[in-house]
Parts: C-alpha cells; structure tokens; sequence
C-alpha cells in the first residue's frame, strides 16, 4: 500500500468509526442539553439496540430474510422499541427526580444503566453474541480505496440519520420546542410548552438512535455483547464535550473529528497502535485547555 | 400525591433486591456447609472442600464454565468411587472474572472457606496476583490453563502449572509459520498480561530463528472497531498474523482482516482455542490456525470424559476442560500419596509427581513447577469446527 492509499484507507475508517461515535454522542448532548443530565444510561442503550436488533432480526429472518431488508425492519422496530425504553427510563427514574439536586439524578442514571448492563450480563451470561447477517463482505474500489457494500450503505445511512435530526430539530415545532427548553424550562412552561411532553421526546430521539448506532454496530462487526456499550460511551461522550456538550451538530462533529484522531493516531511511525489512546486523548487535553467551550460552544452559551 | 412517590420508590428498591438476590444466586457452586445429600451421608468420614477458581461471568465466561464444568465432573466420579482419604469432595467456585481486582477477591473468599487446595486458572493476569495470597494461606494451587512466564517468577512455591508454559506455545507457533514458508509476520494482542507474555516470547524466538516482524499492533479491550490496526497491518503487508489473546477481540480481527481483503495466513494463541471463535467470526474463521492446548476432542485417552461431560452438561467441552479434569484428579492423586489433608504434605507431594497418566498425556513438573514437557497441537478451523491440522 503506498502512503497514499493509507490514508485514503484510514480517512475513510475514521469517518465511519467517528459515524458510530456521533449518533452515540447526539443523545447525550440533546440529554444534557435539556434537563443538564450526563445519562450514564445511554451507553447501555446502545447496547440494548444490538440485542433488541438482533432478536428482532431473528425472528424476521425466516419471514423476510436477513439481507438489508431484514436489517432496515428490524433497525426500524428496534429503534421505536429502545426509543419507548428510554422514554419509560426517563418515566420511571429521571421525571421524579428533576428538581432534586443534581447530583441525586445523577446517580439515579448510573443505577439505571448498572441495571440494564447487568439484566443483560445475565441473560447472555456473559458470552459474545455472534450478530448473524445474510450480508456478503465482496469488496470493490473506489479509486484507490478499498471499500464494502455494508460499510458504504452504514456510512451513508448514519450521515442520514443525521441530517434527519438535525432538520427535526431545527425545522419541526417540536424541534423549537426542544431549543427554548435548553434555554429556560421554567419560561417555557409559563409559556404553555407541555416541558414533560419534550423531554419525553428527546428521550425517545435520543435512545433510538443510540439503538441504530448500536445496531450497525452489530451488522458491521459481527458479535454483540453485554460490555460493548461502555468504551464506545466514553468514546461519545467525549465527542459530545469536544463538539460542545448540548449542541447537536457539535456532537457529529465531534464524532467524526475523534474517529478520525484514532484511525491516524494508529498510523504513526514508530509509534504504532498501542499509543493512539494516549495520542487521542493528549490532543483532546490540549483541544480543551484551549477551546473549553468545545468546537461549537460559546461562552454565554445558546445550549442545543 | 406523595404516598404514591413513595410506592413507586419502594418498588424500585424491591426489583433491586430481587435482582441483586438473582444475580448472587444464580452462578454459584453448592454452598460450603451444605450437608451431604442422602445415603451419601454414612459413607464417608467426612468432607473436604476443594476451591475453583475460574471466570464464570465476563468476557471470558465460555472457557470459565468449560473449566468449572470439568472439576465438577472429576469430582463427581471421584466421589461416587468412595472419595478422596475416604472423604467426600465439596466444591465452592471464586469467580475471578479474567480481572485481576476480582481475582484477588475471589482468591480470599476460598481462603476464608479454608479450602484444602484450589483449581482454575484461566486468564494469566487475573491468576497473578492470587498466587503469593495462596502462597501466604498455604493452600496449593493447580493451575489448569493460565501459562504466561509471568507466572513462573511470581510463584511462591505453591503453584502448579499443568499446562505447557508461554515460551512451549511460541515454540510450536515459529515451527509451524517455517513449516507453511511464512518469512514476515505482524503480531496482535490486547495488552493483557498472557497476550504480551506470548506475544513478546514469540517475537524472541521468531527473530532468533532469522526472521522478522514487520508489525506489533495492540487492540482495546472493549472495542470492536480495529479498521484502523487492520489498515495498519495490511499497510506493513505480512505473510502471517498471530492473534495471541482471546477469542471474543480475536473473531473481530479475523472477521475485519478478511473482509479488508487479507489474504495471507493467520493464526491465533491459545486463549483463542474455543468454540466460540469460530462460532463468532462465521465464515471468515475457515482455515485460520490455532496454537492450542491438548483439546478433548483429538485424545484417545478422553473419550470417557466426553461421555461422561455430554451426560453432565448441556455442552461440548472446550479447549481446557481435560487439563482442569486432569488437574483435580491429579490434586486427589497427590493427596492420597501425601496420606493427608496437610496443605505441606499435599505441596510435596505435588512436587513429587512423575509421570501422572492424565487424559491429555503424562504430567510431571520441572523444578519451577511446570509441566516438563510441551503439549501444544495446531489446529485449524474447517467447515466451522476445530480440526487437527497435524
């Protein structure tokens, strides 16, 4: 391979990775956008995705097939049903406890994903999943860069997905709606905005396309499991703070940008793979000390 | 209005509960002061209570149950043909988890218990520290697979190892890599202790032998996107890759190099020797290699076991479970020749063993307590099963 083609390689695998990571970050921005959570939980509803994907494809399988049919039914289902987890999550553990101090739900969102991480750990009893498609893996090229059909069309639908969401949110009432909560919920609901209402979609946003990411995930790499959520939430939650935590373009970009930092950071010479966590996150220290605000945020703060 | 909050909360706290109670419950191994069922009772002297100490839940959960699953069938024909000393073998299971911090945890819960001696060991960097806290109790420990050289330094005494060590397994891999013509190769781990250990070891003896190593990639534990290492290794174009950690990272790489178009041979370590590997790199795990320790499946010696296991358990026995099944008969042989409970007089006579007939061949230890032979076999995965490629 010449240089080159490496990096065409590389430029390409970070985009794609940095996709993942952006999807993922975009429900903790839109999260802490709102109500100023860190949900813990998100990263488990990621990782609820994978498997409620791949139950769902198993049961589709024998109806429709396994082939990207099968796969977008089953993203679809999969995302109405972790969307409605995350909305019953937010139900059930977050509503009671907004006006408690911060710190209470805080730790009410780790409960909740102590809880859905270990329900999982149980249920598989630990074991990888294999996430069985009836995907072929032919490769072509696209000039000089090698390239899969499921790795084009994850690309592409998770850019889609993207810019869904950012029309939802910047054309749509609920959208508004969504922006003037991040900026004053007591107003907005002197207003006669249902705030309740709001956060319940943001919620259901949120979680259903954490469970996409987690569902690609599943269709790319081949193998599921009960811990797959946690590095990937860091990863995120690190792209949402380095975007701007509560913007949401500022979380795709900070996807993309991180994704784009790892596939480089393994390419250095005479470095080599096992330091890119510490290039990645050497970088991002110094990114922070001097854009604290993240690559999109102001100082007086507009948030979402 | 608030009663109701309350309610709400109260239930919360009680689905809590109930799973907290589940989770503690479900995987542990028959209780230590159980007493003996039925007409067991009047046949033995008493019991004797032997620890295992395997990861049951987490990553490496597969090959922990295998392993966990072979004591507890040695021990059930040991006991049905009248016990050891004329006891009757309990067990309690530590679940180390293949962490290091949760291993030490389970080392002093069987050495609160005062079990008499302990088998397990499976991943190397969560049985390291355990060995000197067994050391310090003075129980014995025969350690069924965990083979790092890491290990060797770090024994007190009182450890056992029945599996061939590191250096045995690089041996056999650079032998086999000269026997397919391989002159270049790109190494993989995932920074754990057993996968630097063999990693390290096979780039030696690889070198030595005149070759190179064109590429020393790492990999995250936790991930599953390597696109990046995969561009990186097939920028440095090797003849063959040798994944030297476990299966759940390892059918991610296989599954990533082959589908990035990598067409040269590759192999993987021992703690990749499972089922579960094939199983999960599906069609992409056909004719990679395996560096494996004596699998059940190819020894004439374990047939009975297989019998005797597929009777048991609702599943085939992996890559470790005639070393553990080897491991505790070999604990009881040593027992009866040290003609007591005696953690010394079990150590000695441990130390003494020569010439053990196991199922996975004979066991004696070199002066470091090692096996004093290598028993690695290549195998290769052929229509989504392990074969001898021997």
């Amino acid at each position: 391979m010449t240089t080159w083609e490496i990096f065409l390689q590389q430029l390409f695998n970070g985009l794609l990775v940095g996709s993942f990571y952006g999807l993922v970050a975009i429900g903790y921005s839109m999260v802490y956008g709102i109500i100023k959570l860190l949900n813990f939980a998100h990263a488990d509803i990621y990782m609820s995705g994978a498997f409620a994907g791949l139950i769902i494809l198993g049961f589709l399988n024998p109806y429709i097939g396994n082939q990207w049919l099968g796969i977008i039914v089953a993203l679809l289902l999969s995302m109405i049903l972790v969307g409605l987890l995350g909305v019953a999550i937010q139900r059930v553990a977050y509503r009671p406890m907004l006006k408690a101090p911060r710190l209470s739900i805080l730790i009410t969102a780790l409960a909740v994903s102590m809880i859905l991480y270990n329900t999982v750990l149980l249920m598989t009893q630990g074991q990888y999943k294999p996430f069985t498609t009836g995907l072929t893996h032919e490769s072509f090229y696209i000039g000089a860069l090698r390239m899969t059909e499921t790795r084009l069309v994850l690309l592409i639908a998770a850019l889609a997905l993207m810019l869904m969401l950012h029309l939802f949110i910047t054309r749509t009432m609920y959208g508004k709606a969504m922006r003037a909560i991040a900026l004053d919920r007591d107003t907005c609901q002197l207003m006669g905005i249902n705030v309740y209402k709001i956060i319940a979609i943001t919620f259901f946003v949120g979680s259903a396309l954490a469970a996409a990411a987690g569902i690609m995930a599943g269709v790319y790499y081949g193998t599921v499991h009960f811990f797959m959520g946690f590095l990937i939430g860091l990863k995120a939650f690190t792209a949402a703070v380095i975007g701007g935590i509560g913007i949401i373009p500022g979380a795709m970009l900070g996807g993309l940008l991180l994704g784009l930092l790892e596939a480089f950071g393994t390419q250095i010479p005479f470095i080599g793979s096992s330091w890119r966590d510490v290039f990645t996150f050497v970088f991002l220290i110094l990114f922070l000390i001097f854009k604290p605000n993240g690559l999109l945020g102001r100082m007086e703060s507009e948030r979402m | 209005m608030f009663k109701f909050k309350n309610a709400w909360i109260l239930i919360l706290v009680i689905a809590l509960f109930a799973f907290g109670l589940f989770g503690c419950g479900d995987d542990t191994a028959a209780p230590v002061d159980e007493t003996p069922e039925g007409d067991a009772e009047g046949e033995f002297e008493g019991q004797v209570l032997f620890g295992i100490m395997v990861p049951i839940t987490g990553s490496e959960a597969a090959d922990g149950i295998d392993m966990e699953n072979a004591a507890l069938l040695a021990v059930q024909e040991i006991n049905a043909a009248g016990g050891v000393l004329g006891y009757e073998i309990i067990t309690s299971t530590g679940d180390d988890e293949c962490d290091p911090s949760k291993a030490t945890a389970a080392a002093s819960k069987l050495i609160s218990e005062e079990v008499v001696a302990v088998v397990g060991g499976y991943c190397s960097g969560a049985t390291l520290p355990t060995l000197a806290l067994y050391g310090d109790a003075g129980i014995p420990f025969v350690i069924g697979a965990a083979n790092a050289t890491s290990l060797i330094d770090e024994n007190p005494g009182w450890t056992f190892m029945i599996n061939s060590t590191g250096d045995a397994q690089a041996a056999k891999a650079v032998e086999w890599f000269e026997g397919l013509g391989v002159d270049t190769i790109a190494l993989v781990d995932d920074g754990s202790a057993f996968a630097v250990d063999l990693k390290e070891q096979t780039k030696m003896q690889w070198e030595a032998a005149g070759h190179s190593v064109v590429a020393e990639d790492r990999v995250e534990t936790g991930t599953q996107d390597f696109s990046a290492v995969v561009t990186s290794i097939m920028s440095a174009n090797p003849d063959a890759v040798y994944w030297t950690a476990y299966q759940g990272l390892g059918a991610l790489l296989i599954r990533q190099l082959r589908q990035d178009g990598y067409e040269g041979v590759i192999m993987v370590g021992d703690g990749s020797s499972a089922q579960e590997l094939l199983d999960l790199a599906q069609a992409e795990g056909e004719g990679v290699y395996c560096t494996a320790p004596p699998v059940v499946d190819f020894l004439p010696a374990a047939q009975s076991f297989i019998e005797g296991y597929n009777e048991n358990f609702p599943r085939e026995p992996g890559a470790y479970a005639g070393l553990m099944y080897d491991a505790t008969y070999l604990l009881v042989n040593a027992i009866e020749r040290a003609g007591s409970f005696d953690g010394e007089a079990i150590k000695d006579a441990l130390a003494a063993t020569d010439g053990f007939e196991g199922i996975t061949g004979p066991i004696g230890f070199t002066p470091q307590n090692t096996l004093n032979r290598s028993n690695f076999v290549i195998l290769v995965g052929e229509g989504g099963r392990w074969q001898l490629a021997e």
